[in-house]
């Protein structure tokens, strides 16, 4: 065929696809057991729909690895112009409880916020791949930051802020791939490193001398000096007393709402029963469709976000490194394609991807083992979720996109 | 892309990486010790989620009486629990238990408060609910996760006798009780014996729970019934066989009818008690229902103290019935012969106090035995000063006044035995000698006895000075292997009273009755010899109390009677035709039995 003659496939690509495959059936293999015991036929037809979901994403998969680059590199306006306006659609359409994050076509529920994240990539990549674009100019870096934060309000009204996080968890990986250098990063993650620490004496405190060696390693003059401290130890000064302001309710919320207190009858017992089943699970597993801590329901949302546990439980540590390794492979094949594309374009928006697919993996399995706030963040390829499996599947599409066509400009 | 970043590129490849696959092996260290470090805890946490533990409850040993009537029988009666983590995750449950028990959903949350002992431990509800209720619960099953029933004993009294004080009554343990020794394996919310013979032998009568696995699910609905874990079978708890003849006991419980006092009558050839009663009593019913707390505070206010066993919680000053302790001590020191006399004129002087005798006219010349008969105070007045305060002291003593009987019932009192120590304390040393003395040697003053003691003073003198400890049960029976155990009969001997002395005393308890002028006639029985002593105790409260202890037939003694009839007067008047009615009827009843051979 015409087209395929132009892609170089290597024996790496080919593996590649079958981990996603090996994930993907593992992935229902969880979901049919999640569902295996239960009555109601909503959750019984989770498997089948995975499936359609499944094949349906190959498609669209495939389509994105054949696309031309030129055609993905000027779609990414309109896409990210459409991806918000759907997100602007979902804040109108508040139904049940008032959370909004679905669409519904034609009877299918579409997450729109799931799209953005990849509008977003795109858009970023395109910006960031500009011979021309200088980080150290500070119009430059603003525009890219734009780019981020206009999805990230959008998507912390819905409320969503697992969603919401992940644009802010794009940014600087991207644009330190995009050349900005340690010094700016530092400069501006030190805010928010000050305003967290400046509950803590001690901490602000470390904190504080931390950022005044840092800086003077640099050496970038004494004004920029003077005048980042002054900005850092104002912040330090101003957040608790901003924080003393709220009320008590409001605290409790905003805490809850970054998964920073933990209502033990709510969250904690997921967290508690998320570890019971996958510690019980020992070396060997209880086999599949014989964890009675999935099989009798004791896991929450066992099918959608915490569907490792189930893993963990069913396949005992065996199944999880096996899981863990694939996962990890198709991050560092991603890293490693950005890194030898000839494209800049195609260079940063793998790096997107595999900053989403990554922040996704750590964040979720953090959760389930009980080292991450529970944040609500779906695990790729194995959690149930149409439009979320579709988006992963994208996301490996531009990688295998870019890998085929690592040697042209 | 600019040539110098292209360099950098190999660079940020390695760094993104490491990054990467250190955040990756946080997350394996963390499996790893989950998985592996702390395997059997998680294990053991999944085994408990999954492996739902069910009590069977035994059920309670029945009681019968010595002809095996069943005297205390068992109705499975249900009570309705719930797991607290339920109501932690919805209101809901709350809600609909709360209609379907009819008890506001505050007062639930409160029970389950103050009872809870572990997020997933079943508390008690509600006790002894109908079976209305019962099918409202299972229609609303699904909707009801964590909510579950139990049965429960609930006793019923099918013979026509109370007996309460003897039986006691059951209700739920409390929180402090559990701490107890004697409750192992108990849990809050379960039902144990609070008083007489249901408390000193619950452990007994409550047999042994078994236990049952289920697995269910995350809501708490059975999964399936076979585990892998085995379950236990619960034992029942044993029966007990009574020495009371309810026949015995329903006839003394009418005698005592609207008197307040106590009676007993025992076997005094082994310690078998026959019949038991305290009056006012209180009907046992009232406690196998759920009792009101407002019947509670009734019941616990009611000046006639309807709850106190007056036969072991209650103290009296023993009257005239002590002559029978001043008689032994004066005997057994050779203080005096039984035909040496002395004149009763109506009061005996000492120092500047007056003591008078009961008749004021006086005997005129009293023996030991017409002193007896008539139970002529100044002739003990007398006899006390001749024995002197030691004497009388230690024959009390020997006699084991001041030390209870040991009976198988909660909470008996010693009474009050006062020695030189104790009265020079309480009077000083001055004002000691001779007065107070009198009034010991007529059973008054500062002494004070249970009816039981003087019980067992009669039984000591009946048996020439054997006493076999008072109980109330013949024998256990396991009513699976229906084996039995017996009761084994404790007996003390009376040291250094010579028989002699028993039987001039018996002679004089005799006379008491059959005598011309006995203050116990109102006790003869035709063709049963009754021997006995009647009292008359002076007391603070009002009327004196009235006495009556002896036993029959005299020759030959069987049994033991000692009746106290609470401000009731002369003892020859009030007490001694009660005994005589229940001797006759003991005697009556006997014959019945015998007749059956």
């Amino acid at each position: 065929m015409h087209i395929f003659e132009k892609f170089e496939f290597t024996f790496a690509d080919y593996i590649y696809i079958l981990s996603i495959f090996i994930l993907v059936v593992m992935g229902l293999l969880a979901i049919y057991s999640a569902s295996y015991q239960v009555e109601s036929p909503g959750l019984k037809a989770n498997f089948s729909k995975q499936i359609i979901w499944f094949v349906i994403g190959i498609v669209i998969c495939t389509i994105t690895i054949i696309l031309p680059t030129r055609a993905l590199f000027s779609m990414s306006y309109w896409f990210y112009g459409m991806s918000l306006l759907l997100v602007v659609l979902t804040l109108f359409l508040k139904h049940d409880g008032g959370v909004s994050r679905w669409i519904t076509i034609a009877g299918v529920k579409f997450q729109p916020s799931e799209f953005l994240k990849i509008a977003t990539i795109l858009l970023l990549a395109r910006y960031l791949s500009y011979k021309k674009r200088n980080l150290d100019k500070i119009k430059d870096l603003a525009i890219s930051f734009v780019i981020i934060l206009v999805p990230f309000l959008l998507i912390s009204q819905q409320p969503d802020l697992g969603t919401a996080l992940v644009f802010i968890a794009i940014i600087l990986p991207l644009l330190f791939w995009a050349g900005l250098s340690i010094y700016y990063l530092l400069v501006i993650v030190m805010p928010f490193v000050v305003m967290i620490a400046s509950f803590n004496y001690y901490a602000f405190f470390v904190v504080m001398i931390l950022s005044t060696l840092f800086l003077f390693i640099f050496r970038r003059g004494m004004v920029a000096f003077f005048l980042i401290m002054i900005f850092n130890i104002l912040i330090g000064i101003i957040t608790p007393f901003l924080w003393r302001q709220l009320q008590a309710y409001q605290q409790h919320r905003l805490l809850t709402f970054l998964g920073l207190e933990i209502d033990p009858h709510g969250v904690g017992y997921q967290i508690i029963q998320s570890k019971v089943a996958i510690g019980s699970g020992g070396f060997w597993g209880k086999g599949i469709l014989n964890g009675s801590q999935t099989q009798l329901r004791f896991l929450p949302a066992q099918h959608t976000d915490f569907v490792f546990s189930v893993v963990g439980e069913e396949l005992g540590f065996i199944g999880s490194v096996f899981i863990l390794g694939l996962l990890l492979f198709l991050l560092l094949r991603g890293i490693y394609i950005a890194s030898i594309v000839k494209n800049n374009f195609l260079s940063h928006l793998v790096m997107g991807a595999v900053v989403v697919l990554g922040f996704h993996i750590i964040i979720n399995i953090g959760m389930t083992v009980g080292i991450m706030p529970v944040t609500g963040l779906p695990l790729p390829f194995l959690s149930y979720g149409g439009t979320f499996l579709i988006t992963c599947l994208i996301l490996i599409g531009f990688i295998i996109h870019a890998s085929i066509r690592r040697f042209r400009y | 892309m600019l040539e110098n970043q292209r360099k950098n590129v190999k660079q940020k490849q390695i760094q993104f990486s490491f990054i990467v696959v250190f955040l990756f092996v946080i997350i394996l260290v963390r499996i790893f010790y989950l998985q592996i470090y702390k395997k059997t805890q998680y294990l053991k946490a999944s085994e408990n989620n999954r492996i739902r533990e069910v009590v069977l409850e035994p059920t309670r040993g029945l009681i019968f009486d010595r002809n095996r009537k069943i005297v205390v029988d068992n109705h499975p009666s249900y009570s309705v629990n719930i797991v607290p983590f339920e109501i932690k995750k919805s209101d809901s449950v709350i809600t609909l238990i709360s209609k379907i028990l009819q008890i506001e959903p505050d007062s639930i949350l409160k029970i389950v408060e103050t009872k809870r002992t572990g997020l997933f431990t079943p508390v008690k509800l509600k006790r002894q609910i109908d079976f209305e209720t019962l099918s409202k619960i299972e229609e609303n099953r699904l909707d009801l996760p964590g909510i579950g029933y139990q049965i429960e004993p609930r006793r019923s009294y099918p013979l026509d006798i109370r007996a309460a004080h003897l039986l006691g009554y059951l209700g739920e343990i409390a929180r402090d009780e559990l701490a107890n020794p004697f409750y192992k394996e108990l849990r809050i919310g379960d039902i144990v014996g609070k008083n007489g013979l249901e408390r000193v032998y619950d452990e007994v009568l409550r047999g042994n729970k078994g236990y049952s696995y289920v697995e269910v699910d995350a809501i708490g609905r059975e999964v399936k019934k076979r585990t892998e874990k085995k379950g236990i079978l619960p034992h029942p708890g044993h029966n007990i066989h009574l020495t009371i003849d309810a026949d015995l006991q329903k006839s003394l419980e009418i005698r005592m009818e609207n008197l307040n006092g106590g009676a007993i009558v025992v076997d005094c050839t082994n310690g078998e008690v026959l019949a038991m009663v305290s009056k006012p009593d209180y009907d046992p019913e009232l406690f196998s229902k759920l009792i009101s707390e407002k019947k509670w505070n009734e019941l616990l206010n009611d000046p006639g103290k309807p709850l106190y066993n007056r036969l072991v919680q209650s103290v009296y000053p023993p009257g005239s019935t002590y002559k029978l302790v001043v008689a032994a001590a004066a005997l057994e020191k050779k203080k005096i012969r039984t035909w040496d006399t002395t004149y009763c004129s109506g009061s005996y002087k000492i120092g500047k106090d007056n003591f008078n005798c009961w008749n004021l006219d006086g005997h005129g010349r009293v023996d030991f035995f017409s002193a007896m008969e008539k139970s002529c105070n100044v002739y003990f007045y007398k006899l006390g000063q001749k024995i002197g305060l030691e004497n009388w002291t230690t024959f009390s003593k020997k006699l084991l006044f001041g030390v209870p009987t040991g009976i198988d019932l909660m909470d008996e009192k010693a009474g009050l035995l006062p020695d030189r120590k104790y009265l020079e304390k309480r009077y000083g040393r001055k004002l000691l000698p001779k007065g107070l003395l009198v009034n010991l040697s007529i059973g008054q003053g500062d002494l004070l006895v249970t009816p039981l003691q003087m019980l067992r003073l009669v039984i000591i003198i009946a048996n020439d000075g054997i006493y076999p400890k008072l109980h109330l049960v013949r024998y256990f029976e396991d009513p699976i292997t229906n084996e039995k155990q017996w009761v084994k009969i404790d007996t003390t001997q009376i040291v250094n009273i010579s028989k002699k002395t028993y039987s001039t005393i018996k002679y004089g308890m005799y006379r008491v009755v059959h005598g011309k002028n006995g203050t116990a006639k109102a006790a003869y029985c035709k063709n049963i010899e009754v021997a006995g002593k009647t009292g008359t105790a002076e007391n603070p409260h009002g009327q004196p109390h009235s006495w009556f202890v002896g036993f029959a037939p005299f020759d030959n003694p069987k049994i033991a009677i000692c009746i106290l009839v609470e401000n009731g007067g002369s003892g020859g008047k009030i007490a001694a035709p009660i005994a005589q009615k229940i001797i006759k009827k003991y005697f009556t009843i006997e014959k019945s039995n015998y007749a059956h051979f």
